[in-house]
Parts: C-alpha cells; structure tokens; sequence
C-alpha cells in the first residue's frame, strides 16, 4: 500500500505544519530488491529471514541467493557451467544445507577454497545417486557430517 | 556413603558445548549422584568430567537406573556381604560409572554364564586342557603380566569385572586389563593349537575364549567374538555360510561400510582423483570398474568430469561384478541409474555390465576395446585382486588381460596387511592386529544399524580368512610391496598419486569425526590411510612401462 500520508512537522517559529510525505515504500513490494539485500547476509540471518513471513520465505528460496552464499569466499569465482550442475542435483539451497553448512560448522577454521568446493560438490553428487540409486528410504551418506561428533 | 540428589536447571544449551552454565560445584563432595535427564543428555559427559566421573551420554539413564538399583540392593544385602566388599581386594575405578556399576550389580546378583552361540558354552571346562598349556600363559592369577600392546580394550582406564573360576564357582574379582591380555593370550594358544593339531586344546581355549570375550567391552569383544566363531568353525570344521554366493546381502553389507567409516570413500575419491588426472585432455575417456557393486565411485568422478576445464568428455564405463543371487541384472540396474545420473549433469554416457564369477574368466576381446588414439581406458580394482590370489594363475591373468588393455592409469586400492602367508599362525596374527585396529576406528562411531552392518561385514572377512582354507579362503590381502613386486614383475611401473589426491583425502577425513585418530600417509607415491600410526588401506596407481 502507498497511501499518501499526512505527517506533522516542527518548523522553526514553533509552529506545525501540515506536510505531504514521500508514499510509503514497501520493501515487499519490490522482490528484486529483497533479493539482492538478501543475497548479502550470512547463513544464520538468512534463515532467521526465511522465517519472517510466507512472503519473505517464498522469496529466500531463489536459488541466486544461496549460490552467492555458497561462494561467496571463494576465490576465483567458479565458472558458470557449475550453475547447470547444481541446479540438476537439487539447487544451491540444498547444497548448502547438506554439505556446505555441515562442512564448515565440523571445519570452521578452514579457509574456505575451490578445493573444499569441489568436495563439497562430490560429496553432494554421491548423495543424489544415492537418491535415486535407494529410492524410498533417505540415503545416508553424508550423515557422518549432521551427526554429531561423539567426543568420548 | 553420601548419596545426594542433584538437580540440573534447564535444559542444556546445545549450541553452545562448552557451556559452563550448570552448576556442579555444590556437589563436588559427594562420591555418587543421581542426575536427573533432560531433553539433551549430551553436554551432562562433560559436567561429570569435570568431577571426575566418565559417563556416557547414550548411557546416562541407564546409569541413573542402576544408581537407584544399586541404592536399594545396598539397603537390603546383609551384613557380611558388606564386609566382604571391604575386605577382598578388588580393583575399581569408579570414574567409569557405567561400568563400575555393571559390577557392583553383578557382584550382588551374579548372572548365568553368558552362551554366545551354541558352540562357545560358557561355564568353563575342565583344569586339564588349561594346564597343558606350558607356562603362565593363560593359566597364572598373577598381576605381573605386561600389557599387551595389541589388547585394544580399555581406552579408559581399567574396569571391573566378575569371573567364575573353573570347578569351585567362587567370585573373583579380575582386573579387566588382565582378562585382555588372558584374552589376546588364548587366542593365539588356540590358534597354535589349531597349528599343531591339538584340536582337544583347541576345542577347550575357545571356549574359555568365548567366556573371556564377554568380560570385554567395545572393540576388543567384537573383535575377539568374530575370531572365536571363525576358530570355533575352523576346529568343527563347519563351512562358513555361503559368502560367494550371497553377493546381494554382501553389497548391502558393503554400502553400510560405505556410509559408517571412511575407509571405501578414501579408496574411491583417491582413486577418482588419480583417474581424473590421467584423463586430462582426453575428449573419450572410458573406465573399466573390476569392483562395480553399487557404483558408488562414479557419481563422484562423472561430477568432475562434467565441471572440468574444456567440458565433459564421453564418458564410457564398463562394470564387471558377480552374477546375483535371485538372476536379477543387478549390473543393468546399476547402469541406468548411473545414466540417470549423467544426463541431469551433461554428460555423455555409455555403459556396459559383464557378469562374471571370478575376475580370471575375463579376456580382453570381450570389452569391445576402441583403439587408444580415440578412447582413453582406466581400469578400476577396489579390494578385489587379493581375491585371485586362490587360483594358480589367476592374478598372472588378470595381470596379463590389463596389459592387453593398454590403459592408461590402472587404480587399485587394497588392504594394508599380510593375510596371505604360507602359516597359519602367522596370518591369524597379523588378521588379528589388523582388525583389532580396524574395530578400535569404529568405535569413535555412534550406535546405529550402519555401524552393526559394518562389523558384520567386517566379521565376514574374518570368517573367511580364518575358518576357510585353499580356493574359498578369498580374503587374502597383501601388502603393498608384495603387490608392488608382483606389479613390477609383470610390466607396470608405479604412477604418483598427486597432491591434490593427498588434500582432499586429508579433507575428507577431517570431516570424519573431527579427523581424530586418522591419518593420511604418503608411501612412495601411494597414499595410505591409517588409525593411529597402523595403515589400513592403500591406494596406489599403476602404468604400463613402454617397453612392454
């Protein structure tokens, strides 16, 4: 809604004066622009995002968005062709989830490089075959990254 | 004793493992202490280390119950039995709650002999067999043992355990260490036996090996449970069930292995890494897989493929296996989900299974081979060429059949041990050491149906190397200088495995529960992963040397 809105406004002589502000500006109105705020956030605010309303989570789940987090420290940029590859696995939402947030929570002081991409993506690999290889029941091969590490 | 009643106050954060929000202070006095679980038990391990007591969170409710067992056995036992706690001397440690409790319980309510299966009876037998058996070895009470290096038991210090003597049933209270070293003891005076065809001996040492297993805990009993059964159907020569033929339920076994430990993702992203390489450039590449099972090393390898500099090259493979048992095209099945695979991807793919019993019935001509100018062959073995080591010739084959197949990488991945050995006693040794190390690695793992699967498919192996004999004993790993030898003899000279091999290998295993007590070693060009300082398995790569 942009309603043209009446506001009140302290002028110098102490006397308020009516004003017409500027229409009201709903970031919900404008995704593109919740995208590309979006895209700039961390993992945690990003899900803390995605939680706010139906709107908001419709919106987080644009795949761009979890691609820019997924690469964002490495260096040099992947090529494009990964894009086709990660979309026919299952997207950047999911990698990021599966592998690459597990990843760094059990490796967090590991500088983050084209190498830990690339196993990443291994790894995410081998869980799609899996998927389709066992069908019904959910594959298990990257549980060793959610469970939890047993420090006996 | 001062029992004392403790309660933690909300539920432990667990984002947080190294909170310090509890309060243990107040009890800090108190010898036992009944704690109440909350939704997450598993910060409650460290609050009770820092008193002092080792708990397991998996095992604070049963320690809890037994906590209040012990409490009301100990208000009803009557007097002398009180005092003869005091006065008989026992070894206790009682920071391994969960266990010294086990005891404490058993010591007032001792069990029946455990039976493990119906050929190791627990109740011990006769005096005689033991004390023929020269020297202290398994038969001296003393504590002047030294502790065996290879008996894996007790990460955590000693434990207490009950053991009924042999003709008076009276309680003893052992040191567990001590039944360890007993235990490692009688398994190899039964292996000699065995050796030496005393199989009275034999017979007489495995059952009290069965007897002492069952005082372990963790991997030393899993370990000593699977050799006493192969000893025992060794001695009764009773076949192990068929494993040949079972080659479904073997694959499933297999894919638990897959999925517990890091052992068959080292021997796959290693070997890949090595394939990978060779294939640099290649615009047809084109791999023959000795070990195909469930495929699982392709995803893997076509994902790289597909994302290389250049582009994807056609990618061809060719999968040898085992006929299945229920004549379902396994092979077939593999294949096309494999080539569901590689279309979501972009890659060109061509596949082709052959059946075959033993690696030895293949003949080059079969593989419909396309001239190396336009197709560029890898060839694949993941623990399948000690397999052939049973047949006269059969290794000379296969050997032979690769060279025909002029690849240009050949990528093998076996065992770390020598269980092939000419003696008996020297093999079983050797299994022992190895598997023993083996068990210990899992036991980092949490409980689940992978894990169990795993030890049986672990324990299948065992079986086999100690209970078959001629062409069915099949697991017969060697080392890597025995196959380096038997490589170079036959014409193929060894390729480095890169650095990139050995950073992803150490990668992966990081990720394996923190990357604690694995280790990547490097051992003229072939890489090798261990547990502590033992090497388990290795992969190393191979190539033609152009004279031949």
């Amino acid at each position: 809604m942009s309603k043209k809105r009446i506001g009140m406004v302290e002028k110098s002589n102490n006397k308020r004066q009516r004003v017409n502000l500027v229409p009201e500006f709903s970031i919900n109105d404008h995704h593109d622009v919740l995208v590309e705020i979006l895209r700039r956030l961390d993992g945690p605010s990003l899900c803390s995002a995605a939680c706010v309303c139906r709107l908001w989570s419709a919106v987080a789940r644009n795949d761009s968005i979890w691609e820019e987090l997924c690469f964002r420290q490495v260096s040099p940029r992947p090529s494009l062709s990964i894009r086709s590859v990660v979309s026919a696995l299952g997207g950047y939402r999911r990698l990021y989830f599966l592998c690459i947030r597990p990843f760094l929570a059990r490796l967090p002081k590991i500088l983050w490089s084209q190498d830990q991409l690339q196993l990443s993506l291994s790894l995410y690999c081998v869980h799609y075959y899996e998927r389709i290889y066992v069908g019904a029941a959910p594959p298990s091969s990257l549980m060793f990254l959610r469970m939890p590490v047993n420090v006996v | 004793m001062k029992r004392d009643l403790h309660q933690f106050q909300g539920p432990p954060d667990t984002r947080f493992p190294n909170h310090e929000t509890a309060n243990t202070g107040s009890s800090s006095k108190d010898k036992m202490m009944k704690v109440k679980e909350e939704e997450d038990g598993g910060n409650m391990d460290e609050l009770l280390a820092v008193l002092g007591y080792k708990v397991r969170s998996s095992e604070m409710a049963e320690v809890a119950l037994k906590l209040e067992q012990l409490e009301t056995m100990m208000g009803n036992v009557q007097e002398d039995g009180l005092s003869n706690l005091a006065t008989d001397t026992v070894h206790y440690n009682p920071s391994e709650l969960y266990s010294w409790l086990d005891n404490m319980l058993t010591e007032f309510n001792p069990p029946p002999p455990e039976i493990n299966n119906s050929f190791l009876a627990g109740a011990g037998g006769s005096d005689y067999d033991l004390k023929a058996i020269p020297g202290n070895a398994i038969y001296a009470r003393s504590n002047q043992f030294a502790i065996d290096s290879s008996s894996s038991s007790n990460q955590a210090g000693t434990t207490v355990t009950t053991t009924t003597t042999e003709s008076t049933r009276s309680m003893v209270l052992v040191d567990s260490q001590e039944n360890g070293v007993r235990l490692v003891h009688a398994l190899m005076a039964c292996a000699e036996a065995i050796q030496n065809n005393d199989l009275s001996i034999a017979e007489a040492l495995v059952k009290q090996i069965g007897f002492l297993a069952v005082s372990q805990a963790g991997a030393m009993r899993k370990v000593a449970t699977y050799f006493a059964e192969a000893l025992a159907r060794r001695i009764y020569r009773l076949s192990p069930p068929q494993t040949q033929i079972d080659h479904s339920l073997s694959d499933t076994l297999q894919m638990h292995f897959y999925e517990t430990c890091p052992y068959l993702k080292f021997a796959h992203f290693t070997a890949n890494q090595a394939i990978l390489e060779a294939f640099e450039g290649k615009k047809r590449v084109h791999v023959i897989d000795f070990s195909m099972n469930q495929g699982l090393q392709w995803p893997a390898l076509m994902q790289a493929l597909a994302l290389r500099e250049g582009g994807p090259p056609v990618f061809r493979l060719t999968g040898i296996g085992p006929p299945a048992a229920d004549n379902s095209d396994h092979l077939h099945e593999v294949g096309c989900k494999l080539a569901q695979l590689a279309e979501a991807i972009h890659v060109e793919f061509e596949y082709r299974g052959f059946v075959a019993n033993s690696l030895a019935d293949l003949d080059a001509s079969m593989l419909e081979l396309r001239p190396s100018e336009i197709e560029a062959v890898a060839v694949n073995s993941v623990f399948e060429l000690h397999k052939l080591l049973g047949r006269t010739g059969g290794i000379e084959k296969v050997l032979g059949v690769v060279k025909q197949i002029k690849p240009v990488i050949f990528t093998v991945v076996e065992q770390e041990s020598n269980h092939n050995g000419p003696v008996f006693l020297d093999r079983f040794t050797e299994s022992l050491h190895y598997y023993s190390t083996l068990f210990d690695s899992l036991e980092g793992v949490p409980s689940s149906q992978d894990k169990v699967m795993s030890e049986v498919y672990l324990g299948k192996q065992i079986c086999n190397l100690v209970a078959c004999e001629g062409p069915d004993r099949v697991e017969r790993h060697e080392t890597l200088s025995q196959w380096a030898n038997r490589f170079g003899t036959s014409g193929f000279a060894p390729a480095h495995l890169g650095s990139n091999a050995f950073k992803q290998a150490s990668m992966l295993l990081a990720l394996f529960n923190g990357g604690e007590g694995y280790s990547v070693e490097e051992n003229n060009g072939c890489l090798m992963l261990g547990w502590h300082t033992r090497p388990l398995i290795t992969t190393s790569a191979w190539k033609l040397l152009a004279a031949h």
